[in-house]
């Protein structure tokens, strides 16, 4: 049988085990707004001691309520939707570059110059229409100049943002290793680590936005995979880094602190460090060659028929373009020198018989404008330089649907972790009212316990 | 499903968000009058709209190039065609100094008539246009003719690119007109004329007739060339400013935007907005209800 002083115990857990409960929610409350904290509940047990039944309360702790699965698959979706935001508003600029629709775009300028032959075709020996022909042409090719510039410029920013995007996933994985530690050795003394558990979880998303994540739970707190490789294994973290290869694409290497580095690249599938490299290694780059291959194709075909005509100073064999070679086209594309600041010099005649008021050369010259001469000789360049807006701006279109694709599935899933993990505020209110009342109730037990005793003590 | 307050701020916010994007790009369709604000609204577009400016920016400047080769095709029919007047007048001249009852004094003087015809008509075939000496060929920076009667041009057409298939020749030809390329030296024959009335000789003078018609019908001839050709670039100035029209349509079918249309979903959209507002309003109030 229960005795009186059994009750005052029971009353004292019950109140103790209440109060536990109005501070977790507490807690709760407190961190409603904090980004990666994960709600706490209070986890109350009957006390059992030894076989008599004493109904006393006792709380054993807290329990961080989440889902290791949908937080794995967070990690993924933010990594994801991290890359293809990244890509997409890396491909911004490109874009621009390409929009014409005010006229003052590359496109404008080849117009301009195969109008200007047309124009010279008119009227072959005014000098101010010759000059009109060369002021076409340097307009064209600093266009070019400026457009294969931008291209270059976006390459080698995006290199340097792949750089510190790598120092910042290295630093990243070295705080998660610091944080298993500090885990491990507060489990090890009999914490929850709770608030630990809350800061690495947070630190482990801000490293999914940076590069593609995985995180599995092992003894010594968690294995973290980065680009298909193991970044943090428990308290070791390992280093990422970049160079360039000799197609001057970014290459992506994983080594243990002073190890070899393995090259990881192909593994790369999401973060920000995977948007740079797509939007880097494979739009910009394709872009810029065929910017190349495009200039060089129009810039010959108009050599080749400005070569076979005189100028007014009844020279020929001269080009019109200085055109580079290989990989390098659009930077270095300019008016060659037998012509600039040389009206003369422009060959509108096709005999030295025929000068000055020869035009069939420049007629010529003009009808290449529509004769197919760009990409194998399959495309005219108004055409072409169409397919190459078109290109660009299915390249943009592509990505920003891959965007809102990935920002859709990244939003359901925070909202499902949320659903899991976050604070209530309604829900807490309840908590808190319950565990309030209970308090109320169990200090009426201790009043009447006391009350009882008393009696007791007064009869005596 | 269990709702907390962090996914309640999140939706406002992310669907606010959307809202505002979308009102922002209805806004700029309306003002600009674009229907793509940028490239990769409508790739396909962009692309056709790219390659429609170019056509269309060549059509524009074929068009003043006609333009410019029909003033030059102009000016040498109307100067072929008082070329011919002199003609006519040099005719006269012959007939009259054929005349039995002239005597020396009045053929000298027809003879002094005949010589300001022929320098009249010399003026005529040195005439310029926009690109030069309109008869000289190719030597458009050289006098057709020099004061001898003799052709220092060639006869070389000038070729301009107006569109079509192949460069057109539009040019006058002084050699075919003027010169025995065509026929008859005209200068030649002038000057025999003159000749032959200074020096009272009646025959001379009625054989000049014959060659005179000859003249005559070779100038004609290529003043109805040189018209055909005027009337040729009208038709391609017709044809260019057609075609211009035509592509300026099709550019405002692809690259317009609705003006009704991009006003309605402009005002539709800020109702949105506002709803959402005072949606979102209610939504975040609702926690409320504990404080009070």
């Amino acid at each position: 049988m229960a005795s009186l002083t059994q009750l005052l115990y029971t009353a004292r857990d019950a109140l103790s085990a209440q109060t536990y409960g109005v501070n977790v929610t507490g807690q709760n409350l407190a961190n409603v707004n904090t980004p990666g904290y994960v709600r706490r509940e209070a986890v109350l047990e009957t006390r059992a001691l030894g076989t008599q039944t004493t109904g006393s309360v006792v709380a054993t702790g807290i329990r961080r309520v989440t889902d290791e699965f949908l937080e794995r698959r967070q990690l993924d979706a933010t990594g994801l939707n991290s890359a293809a935001s990244e890509h997409d508003s890396r491909l911004q600029s490109l874009e621009a570059l390409f929009n014409d629709s005010s006229g003052t775009g590359l496109g404008t300028s080849l117009d301009n110059l195969y109008n200007s032959f047309a124009s010279l075709s008119a009227n072959p020996s005014d000098t101010t229409v010759r000059q009109n022909v060369l002021s076409a042409a340097d307009g064209f090719s600093q266009k070019v100049r400026d457009t294969g510039d931008t291209i270059a410029q976006s390459r080698a920013d995006l290199l340097q943002d792949a750089q510190s995007t790598t120092d910042q996933i290295n630093e990243q994985a070295q705080a998660i290793a610091r944080l298993n530690t500090q885990i491990v050795a507060a489990e090890a003394q009999g914490g929850d680590a709770a608030d630990l558990k809350d800061q690495r979880k947070q630190v482990l998303l801000g490293l999914a936005s940076l590069v593609d994540v995985r995180a599995i739970t092992s003894g010594s707190g968690i294995v973290v995979q980065a680009a298909g490789t193991t970044l943090v294994d428990g308290t070791e973290a390992r280093k990422l880094s970049i160079d360039l290869g000799t197609d001057s694409k970014i290459r992506v290497f994983a080594a243990r602190e002073g190890g070899t580095p393995t090259e990881v690249t192909k593994f790369l599938t999401g973060g920000k460090l995977a948007g740079i490299k797509d939007a880097r290694d494979v739009d910009l780059f394709d872009t810029g060659k065929k910017l190349d291959e495009f200039v060089f194709d129009v810039a010959t075909s108009i050599n080749q028929q400005h070569q076979v005509g005189f100028g007014t100073d009844g020279v020929s064999g001269r080009n019109l373009f200085d055109v580079g070679t290989g990989s390098d086209v659009a930077r270095v594309f300019k008016v060659s020198s037998d012509v600039a600041g040389n009206p003369a010099a422009i060959a509108a005649s096709g005999s030295s018989a025929t000068l000055p008021g020869g035009s069939d050369n420049a007629a010529a010259l003009s009808k290449l404008s529509s004769a197919p001469v760009v990409f194998g000789n399959t495309r005219s360049a108004a055409q072409a330089y169409g397919d190459m807006v078109g290109d660009v701006a299915q390249r943009r279109s592509n990505t920003e649907k891959m965007m809102q694709q990935r920002e859709a599935i990244s939003a359901q899933l925070e909202a499902m972790n949320q659903s899991m993990s976050g604070v209530s505020l309604d829900e807490e209110f309840v908590n808190l009212t319950k565990f309030q009342r209970a308090y109320e109730a169990s200090s009426k037990v201790l009043t009447t316990a006391d009350q009882l005793l008393q009696e007791l003590i007064q009869r005596v | 499903m269990r709702v907390t307050d962090g996914m309640k701020y999140a939706d406002v916010g992310r669907n606010l968000a959307r809202i505002q994007t979308e009102n922002a790009e209805a806004s700029q369709q309306a003002s600009t009058g674009q229907r793509l604000t940028k490239p990769s609204d409508d790739p396909i577009a962009a692309a056709e709209l790219a390659r429609l400016r170019a056509s269309l920016s060549t059509a524009v400047n074929r068009r003043q190039v006609v333009q410019t080769a029909k003033s030059d095709a102009d000016l040498a029919e109307s100067t072929l065609s008082q070329v011919t007047e002199l003609l006519g007048r040099a005719r006269e001249l012959a007939m009259q100094g054929s005349n039995d009852s002239l005597g020396p004094d009045d053929r000298t003087a027809l003879s002094n008539e005949a010589r300001s015809v022929r320098t009249q008509m010399l003026g005529l075939a040195n005439a310029r246009g926009a690109k030069g000496y309109l008869f000289s060929g190719s030597q458009t920076d050289t006098t057709a003719f020099d004061t001898n009667g003799v052709f220092q041009g060639d006869d070389v057409p000038q070729t301009v690119d107006i569109g079509g298939s192949s460069p057109t020749a539009v040019s006058a030809s002084g050699a075919m007109a003027f010169t025995s390329a065509g026929g008859r030296d005209v200068f030649a024959d002038l000057d025999t004329l003159a000749t032959a009335l200074a020096n009272n000789d009646r025959a001379g003078t009625a054989a000049s007739l014959d060659n005179l018609d000859a003249n005559q019908k070779q100038i004609t001839s290529e003043r109805a060339r040189v018209g055909l050709v005027s009337s040729k670039l009208e038709t391609s100035d017709n044809v260019l400013e057609q075609l211009n029209l035509d592509l300026s349509k099709r550019q405002n079918g692809i690259g317009a935007a609705d003006p009704f249309e991009a006003y309605s979903k402009m005002s539709s959209l800020s109702q949105s907005l506002e709803r959402a507002v005072a949606v979102s309003r209610q939504v975040l109030d609702s926690t409320n209800y504990w404080r009070s």
